[in-house]
């Protein structure tokens, strides 16, 4: 249920100024269950994560609701609502065998025809990402028993499992939905799930609560009995939150915070890969290639030579990342390779690609200028860009822009020299990293091929790298990949994101990487639980 | 009160002239955020779609029809009493509206509370006290107080107070990891109040601390004052019956102009605090573009500040009986 109705506020207008002077007694807690309080950045709104890839719903309704399958640390899908799976007829087909013991929390039974319900009727129609990889690829969903379901598919298709988790793909109860707008129906204001919390209430702009699910699939599952996701805009006020002890968990640190969170013994700040909307992301520099002079290779290695990753990892992220190598992630071993063309800092170097390119220095040193358009998070890293560029004679002119404002100008009206984005490669390479680089996804629309790199080799490596499931026959065309984008630099890979989040000793056991990231969490010294 | 000729029909004058100014703030708040860069559609669907997935999701929200049809129907829709519904939440907007204008409430009067009463006592205080000292250290610290921004001064005060000495929550309105109930959840609700309260009121105390004075001063040196002196009236009965009253009129008229901007926009702190507010819910809706929020609320804020102008004329009135309500 919405919670915040206006008479409980209005009496507190009435009389929080006589307590306020007179109030004698304290505060005193009437309950005492395990409470988990999160900090969260933003307001979840809508609570129906087959419809959305927002960063601010799904680590909210990710506790809430389950994928057929789940990721293990290293992104390898395990079982979940899916207990075994098959694949068959030369990878088109994959026969999902569904565990016979989840409820719904309101008690019904989840079978064959939810995982169908969700897939044709939201995550096929109204989940970006998950439409956009599986629309032209699944021939249709089959349920022959209340417990099969079968995926068949049009050709081959390695990475699907990795796009079955809960951020991907959550399961949503048809019984519940069937009649309702998917987007705006009761149910996405009251959800429900499978998952390891109930939903309790919602109070926009301030909370929202979860409870504990008795009846959870994975026995022993979650260790606390209540999960608060308190709503804290401000990061400053988030981290003071947590060295108080109001709430127990961030999802990110500030750098300049990290040392001194590290010097306190209630707190540990711990790596992190990855979170609900994305993992193993790259924060990476957008050349429009369709002008000059990004247009010239010999350009972008110059721009490639010119600038100091390494530097920007330790002054810009505090350590929070390693110099990127090439295009794919080293967080993705198994598609990631070292061995390409690396572009050390070398002013030297870059200068001499610019004379090569007849970008001569003028009267002043300048070569040329460009428009480096950015998100006001990112004025330090523009800052320090412009300062390493000016010493092989490149101007910045820098252009901050709110979020929004700025994902328009570089992807939709392509009105820009130089852009930023964190591209999260997700999963599996297919997930992340084809949707940069394919000349099909250059458009105008959102986190798409924003430098508008066209190479038809480099096409249909992608095609190939997902014609089958086995990783170990996937990898050479992965490595062909980056070896071919090292050289032709179409983008400047500057930082493999590796986060840090913080939380109370007083609990162990968050997950680090994706989805349901409290399932497992408990109080540190706690007997196991109930 | 000397109000002429008429107060409703004075009443009925405001309304008439509050029209067009909330109409203009609508019709201005709707254009400038439907041509300000940014897609609704990817803060709410996400990223990663295809151009057939945005175009679809843009045609079901009524974003694919242009801005001038799209406000023509949104005014029609606003004068069957529908607001829309958040993008965002999903929700009546002014359902939303309705649920958070309380607690902006409660932050904008503590704020006004602390911000009249500090600022005027202190005002107050160095106009009547003469200690050159005394004036110094009142006059730098409202420069201070007004200058620095209230995004800075709650920083310091929630690194100072909640993370260093672990005294005030840091932020929300309430607890979240216990229920209170009864006397027990107010005190919750004043301690976490403060700290918020204290940042937003300090630029109002700064203006009210120096209008204040300088209008004691005045009035100190007024040619009724020294009759009044002339006529054995003691000093003490002369400011507080006479001088302070009348240095309250200024004041008031400098409360009204900034009540509605504290209670409906304080929008730096609420989000800074995670105060609930209708000002957090502004900012959260203008980043994520979501337009009926953003719409509604101002169609909100500028009410509320045509109604404290109103206010204040009416209160000024009041105070000072040459002043009449025309």
């Amino acid at each position: 249920m919405i919670k915040g109705s206006v008479q409980p506020r209005l009496a507190v207008a009435a009389s929080v100024w006589l307590c306020l002077s007179g109030c004698s007694s304290g505060p005193v807690p009437t309950a005492d269950p395990i409470t988990l309080v999160v900090s969260q950045g933003g307001d979840p709104g809508a609570l129906n994560p087959a419809v959305t890839t927002s960063g601010n719903t799904h680590p909210v309704t990710d506790q809430i609701f389950n994928g057929l399958v789940g990721l293990s640390h290293d992104l390898s899908p395990i079982p979940e609502l899916a207990e075994r799976w098959a694949i068959e007829d030369d990878g088109r087909s994959y026969r999902f065998h569904l565990r016979k013991d989840v409820r719904w929390h309101d008690g019904v039974a989840f079978t064959s025809d939810d995982v169908k319900f969700s897939f044709e009727r939201a995550l096929l129609k109204y989940h970006s990402r998950t439409r956009a990889a599986l629309e032209g690829l699944l021939e249709r969903v089959d349920t022959p028993d209340p417990h099969t379901v079968v995926f068949r598919l049009k050709r081959p298709y390695g990475p699907l499992l990795q796009r079955l988790d809960v951020v991907e793909a959550s399961i949503i109860p048809r019984h519940q939905y069937q009649g309702h707008d998917l987007l705006s129906g009761e149910p996405t204001r009251r959800p429900i799930g499978t998952g390891p919390f109930r939903f309790t209430s919602y109070s926009p702009g301030d909370r929202l609560t979860l409870e504990r699910n008795p009846d959870y699939f994975r026995k022993g599952l979650p260790g606390v009995d209540r999960l608060v996701f308190r709503i804290l805009p401000n990061a400053v006020t988030a981290v003071s939150a947590l060295e108080k002890g109001d709430v127990d968990y961030i999802g990110s640190v500030p750098g300049p915070d990290v040392a001194r969170l590290r010097k306190s013994a209630d707190i540990a700040v711990v790596p992190s890969t990855g979170g609900s909307g994305g993992s193993a992301c790259q924060d990476v520099l957008i050349p429009n290639l369709t002008r000059p002079p990004f247009n010239d290779v010999r350009v972008r290695r110059a721009f490639a030579h010119a600038i100091d990753r390494r530097f920007i990892a330790e002054r810009v992220y505090f350590g929070q990342g390693q110099p990127a190598t090439g295009p794919i992630s080293h967080l993705l071993a198994w598609a990631y390779t070292p061995d390409v063309r690396q572009y050390p800092h070398d002013v030297a170097v870059a200068g001499g690609f610019l004379d090569a390119a007849g970008y001569r220095p003028k009267g002043n040193g300048e070569r040329f200028a460009i428009t480096f358009t950015h998100a006001s998070n990112h004025q330090r890293l523009a800052q320090v860009l412009r300062e390493q560029l000016k010493a092989v004679g490149i101007r910045l002119d820098l252009q901050t822009l709110d979020f929004n404002a700025q994902v328009e100008q570089i992807f939709v009206k392509k009105a820009f020299d130089l852009g930023l984005a964190s591209y999260c490669n997700g999963a599996d390479p297919d997930i992340g990293v084809r949707r940069v680089y394919v000349s099909s996804n250059i458009g105008p629309f959102p986190f798409s091929n924003g430098a508008s790199y066209r190479n038809a080799r480099i096409d249909a490596l992608f095609d190939q790298g997902t014609a089958v499931a086995d990783r170990a026959q996937r990898t050479p065309h992965y490595v062909e990949i980056q070896r071919l984008l090292a050289e032709e630099v179409p983008y400047f890979w500057l930082i493999d994101s590796e986060g840090l989040r913080a939380h109370r000793t007083a609990f162990s056991g968050f997950r680090l990487w994706t989805g349901a990231f409290v399932e497992e969490v408990r109080p540190a010294a706690a007997s196991p639980p109930r | 009160m000397t109000v002429s000729p008429s107060p409703w029909r004075w009443l009925l004058g405001r309304l008439v002239l509050a029209i067009p100014v909330v109409a203009g703030v609508t019709t201005l708040t709707f254009v400038l955020i439907h041509l300000a860069p940014g897609d609704p559609i990817i803060a709410l669907a996400g990223d990663g779609g295809s151009p057939a997935y945005y175009r679809e999701m843009h045609a079901k929200y009524g974003l694919d029809r242009s801005v001038p049809e799209q406000f023509v129907r949104y005014v029609a829709s606003v004068a069957r009493g529908d607001f829309g519904y958040s993008f965002m939440f999903q929700l009546p907007v002014l359902r939303l509206l309705l649920d958070h204008v309380a607690a902006s409430l409660v932050l904008g009067f503590a704020a006004l509370a602390i911000g009249v009463s500090v600022g005027f006592g202190a005002g107050a205080l160095c106009a009547i006290s003469r200690s050159r000292v005394l004036d110094a250290a009142v006059r730098s610290a409202a420069s201070l107080a007004y200058a620095a921004p209230v995004f800075w001064t709650g920083q310091l005060l929630i690194l100072i107070a909640a993370a260093k000495l672990g005294w005030l929550p840091a932020g929300g309105m309430t607890s979240a990891r216990e229920t209170f109930t009864g006397v027990a959840w107010f005190g919750d609700v004043a301690a976490h109040l403060m700290l918020p309260a204290l940042t937003l009121s300090l630029p109002l105390a700064a203006l009210v601390a120096n209008v204040s004075r300088a209008a004691v001063v005045d009035g100190l040196h007024d040619s009724y004052v020294r009759a009044m002196y002339a006529r054995g009236l003691s000093r003490t009965r002369v400011v507080v019956r006479h001088v302070i009253p009348n240095a309250a009129v200024p004041v008031a008229t400098l409360i009204g102009q900034h009540a509605a901007e504290i209670v409906a926009g304080a929008a730096l702190t609420e989000s800074l605090f995670g105060w609930p507010g209708v000002g957090y819910l502004v900012l959260h809706a203008s980043l994520h573009r979501d337009y009926p929020l953003v719409t509604a609320a101002f169609i909100v804020i500028s009410s509320a500040v045509v109604f404290f102008n109103g206010l204040t004329d009416a209160v000024v009135a009041w105070l000072d009986p040459r002043m009449r309500l025309t």
